[in-house]
């Protein structure tokens, strides 16, 4: 299944970032792309996304499930296609890290074949491209002995006969979708915390 | 230019400025620098290609040298008939003759002098083959894949098609494909594959070859510079002002300026002044804004064909966006194919709907004096389940879920219910429908009788590839609006390419190709290809002209 991860460290601890990620409300609007979200319950969601698939830009609605909860350290969903034939989901990890270790640049895993993997790509990569123009990635040195890691894992992949050619119409976005998202929360909690 | 106050000062000089970088404008600007002029190439947006590069990038050109190699036949007899009836004697024969003669020409220099290779499309007949000179094939001719690595740096600065862009393949592999007929058999990882490497088609491989021709002779277009107004002297034009990243650019053109600049159907007040509200949903990119022919006319350009356009019915998909535009997809393919019908608001057809997409709109404009309304609309494509159980309507896809976009209801009743149109009406045309469905003949509009309805349809379909019963719910209903590839209207020309003035002379100075003349077709669309064909034909005249005689 084709997926990309984005890394970031942040001088915060993983629960002042989990007190953020836990509300889907707080960095839905974040995605590239985003136009609304209708929150169904604690787990269920509906966003309206736009994007571009390929060369041109389309507005696609995506259910999405939270599937495990595991605060402070873990949140995972999926993204179920209401309106296109695509899957995907996404997951958000937290680790404490050590004072003093070096920042790593974004990781982008190699795509690995599968259904379910093209599926998702098609989702994320079509609808959040680069909407809001480049954000500066923060890779904030751990100061002070306080320090997470967040990383952004994304998956998205169209179905159906045509997949394969979505795919390829959408995978340039997927990692800059991951990025985006990624960098946004992180810039967001630094300033909130530092401010 | 007397007075200290008043003398223009120019940026630059150069022997031919070409305005817009279409199949028209480039071709122009090959012509003129292989004619021996300076050329400069002005581009408003920010990509190369204009509507050429989101067209078919197909080429009409009869009595081409292609055409004897595949065994074709061909002759400029038959192609002047054929045009004549076409045109029904509403343009000047000298440029028709003009057009069949530099049309085989241009062909063979841009073969000789750039990587191009036209193939010639055998199986794609003539928009109207049966009339007398029309051919069953060969007289479209395409340019194959291209590469866009070729491009180099500029690779990113070519336009691409939202709708062809993304499916790299030659027209000759989508036809033995069965692109529309068969589209579950496409192989969508060879294409997917071809499209990361690059490789583009249609009209993006045309612009791409015409922009590598222009690259190679080190003559680099500029992009994102707008032409504002003609520099007039003494009665001829002598350069262009224009503005450029907010820089004003005085250029002089010692030999003729080229107005290569597209159509107006984005132009709201140019399509309400001369089209009245049969364009509502261009096709083009919203960059034909009529800027061209407003500079002709500011010169006294007499115009011509100016309530005409390349009528194409269109369909859209809500949200889909395209340079920040609603995308207006032309709809080709769609209507003609089996278990498909148009029906107006009292659920009628009125139109054999897999007729080329230019002549199928003219019933649209249709005008109800006593109502005094349109007749034909509100339009409506009706399909039912087994159309989208074979076929692709717009992006919904066999086997996929169905957009919710797309009307559909249970039974005709309820499907006219919805969307407006007269139940009883839609009831009772499908039922006579589906009766011409059985016998494999259409007696009301004689679909599915012409060679060109079927190189749209299903060859597999029993009687008929273009009829098929709307028997199976549920039942689908579409929209259909009033688009157009482009309008035909614009500055009259001469067979040189130059631009005519209302007093009947050539304007000095001044030359147009393309859309922003006045359309050699008139109201007719004689064959795939014929649009740009035209275009690059007068594109190449008008630049070796200018070359050579500086207008």
């Amino acid at each position: 299944m084709p997926e990309v991860r984005f890394e970031t460290r942040l001088s915060l601890t993983v629960e002042q970032i989990w007190a953020f990620v836990q509300d889907m409300n707080n960095w839905a609007p974040m995605l590239t792309g985003y136009q609304k979200h209708e929150i169904i319950d604690d787990r269920h969601s509906i966003w309206t996304l736009k994007g571009d698939v390929g060369i041109l830009s389309r507005t696609v609605v995506l259910d999405v499930q939270i599937i495990e909860w595991s605060g402070p350290h873990r949140v995972a969903f999926t993204l179920t296609g209401k309106n296109e034939s695509v899957e995907g989901g996404g997951l958000f990890e937290m680790q404490s890290e050590v004072a003093g270790a070096a920042p790593e640049t974004p990781v982008a895993v190699a795509p690995r074949p599968g259904l379910f993997g093209r599926l998702l790509r098609w989702v994320f990569g079509a609808l959040f491209r680069r909407q809001f123009g480049k954000v500066e990635r923060l890779d904030v040195a751990i100061a002070e002995g306080v320090g997470s890691r967040l990383c952004f894992t994304l998956r998205m992949d169209a179905g159906g006969p045509t997949g394969p050619l979505v795919n390829a119409l959408l995978e340039p976005a997927l990692l800059p979708a991951a990025e985006d998202l990624g960098s946004k929360i992180a810039a967001h909690l630094e300033a909130l915390h530092r401010g | 230019m007397f007075g200290f106050g008043k003398a223009r000062k120019f940026t630059h000089t150069t022997d031919v400025v070409v305005l817009g970088s279409g199949g028209a404008g480039l071709t122009s600007a090959i012509a003129a620098h292989d004619g021996g002029a300076q050329v400069m190439l002005l581009e408003k947006s920010n990509r190369i290609g204009g509507t050429t590069a989101v067209s078919g990038g197909v080429v009409w050109i009869p009595c081409n040298s292609h055409m004897a190699e595949v065994g074709c036949e061909d002759s400029r007899a038959d192609a002047m008939t054929y045009l004549r009836r076409i045109t029904e004697g509403r343009t000047d024969e000298v440029l028709l003759e003009r057009f069949l003669d530099a049309g085989p020409e241009m062909l063979r220099f841009l073969e000789a002098k750039t990587s191009l290779r036209f193939a010639p499309l055998v199986k794609y007949p003539d928009y109207h083959p049966e009339l007398p000179g029309g051919k069953m094939g060969g007289r479209s001719l395409e340019p194959g894949l291209f590469d866009t690595n070729e491009l180099g740096t500029w690779k990113d600065k070519l336009r691409r098609s939202p709708v062809f862009g993304g499916t790299p393949m030659t027209v000759t592999e989508a036809t033995s494909w069965g692109v529309f007929s068969d589209p579950l058999k496409l192989p969508y990882a060879e294409l997917g594959k071809r499209y990361k490497q690059g490789l583009v088609c249609y009209g993006g491989s045309l612009v791409g070859r015409l922009l590598k021709a222009l690259l190679d002779r080190k003559l680099e277009p500029l992009l994102e510079t707008a032409a504002r107004e003609l520099i007039v002297e003494d009665g001829r034009v002598v350069g262009v002002r224009a503005e450029r990243a907010g820089t004003e650019l005085n250029i002089r053109a010692l030999r003729g300026v080229v107005l290569a600049s597209g159509g107006f159907e984005w132009n709201a007040e140019l399509v309400k002044q001369f089209l009245g509200d049969r364009v509502t949903h261009p096709n083009s990119p919203p960059i034909s804004d009529g800027d061209g022919l407003k500079m002709a006319m500011s010169v006294g350009a007499d115009l011509g064909n100016m309530g005409e356009a390349w009528w194409c019915p269109t369909v859209n998909v809500p949200g889909e966006t395209y340079d920040g535009q609603p995308l207006n997809r032309g709809d080709f393919s769609i209507r003609s194919l089996p278990h498909s019908i148009i029906v107006n608001g009292r659920g009628q057809r009125f139109v054999n709907e897999a007729c080329n997409y230019n002549d199928l709109m003219k019933p649209f404009f249709d005008f109800d004096p006593v109502a005094y309304a349109p007749r034909n609309r509100p339009a409506f494509l009706i399909v039912d389940a087994q159309y989208l159980a074979k076929y692709i309507m717009v992006t919904a896809v066999p086997g996929m879920p169905t957009p919710d976009w797309i009307v559909q209801a249970p039974t005709l009743t309820e499907l006219a219910l919805k969307v407006g149109i007269d139940a009883d009406g839609l009831e009772a045309t499908v039922k006579r429908f589906n009766g011409f469905s059985e016998e494999g003949v259409d007696l009301d509009f004689k679909r599915g009788l012409s060679s060109y309805d079927h190189f749209y349809g299903d060859p597999k379909n029993g009687k008929n590839p273009n009829l098929g019963t709307l028997s199976k719910a549920p039942f689908y209903a579409l929209p259909v609006q009033l688009g157009a590839i482009g309008t035909k209207g614009g500055a009259r020309i001469d067979e040189h390419g130059r631009v005519v003035h209302v007093g009947g002379r050539p304007v000095p100075g001044l030359y147009a190709a393309g859309n922003v003349t006045s359309g050699l077709m008139a109201a007719g669309y004689p064959g795939a290809g014929a649009t740009i064909g035209v275009a690059m034909t007068f594109g190449f005249l008008a630049g070796r002209h200018a070359a050579a005689n500086g207008g």
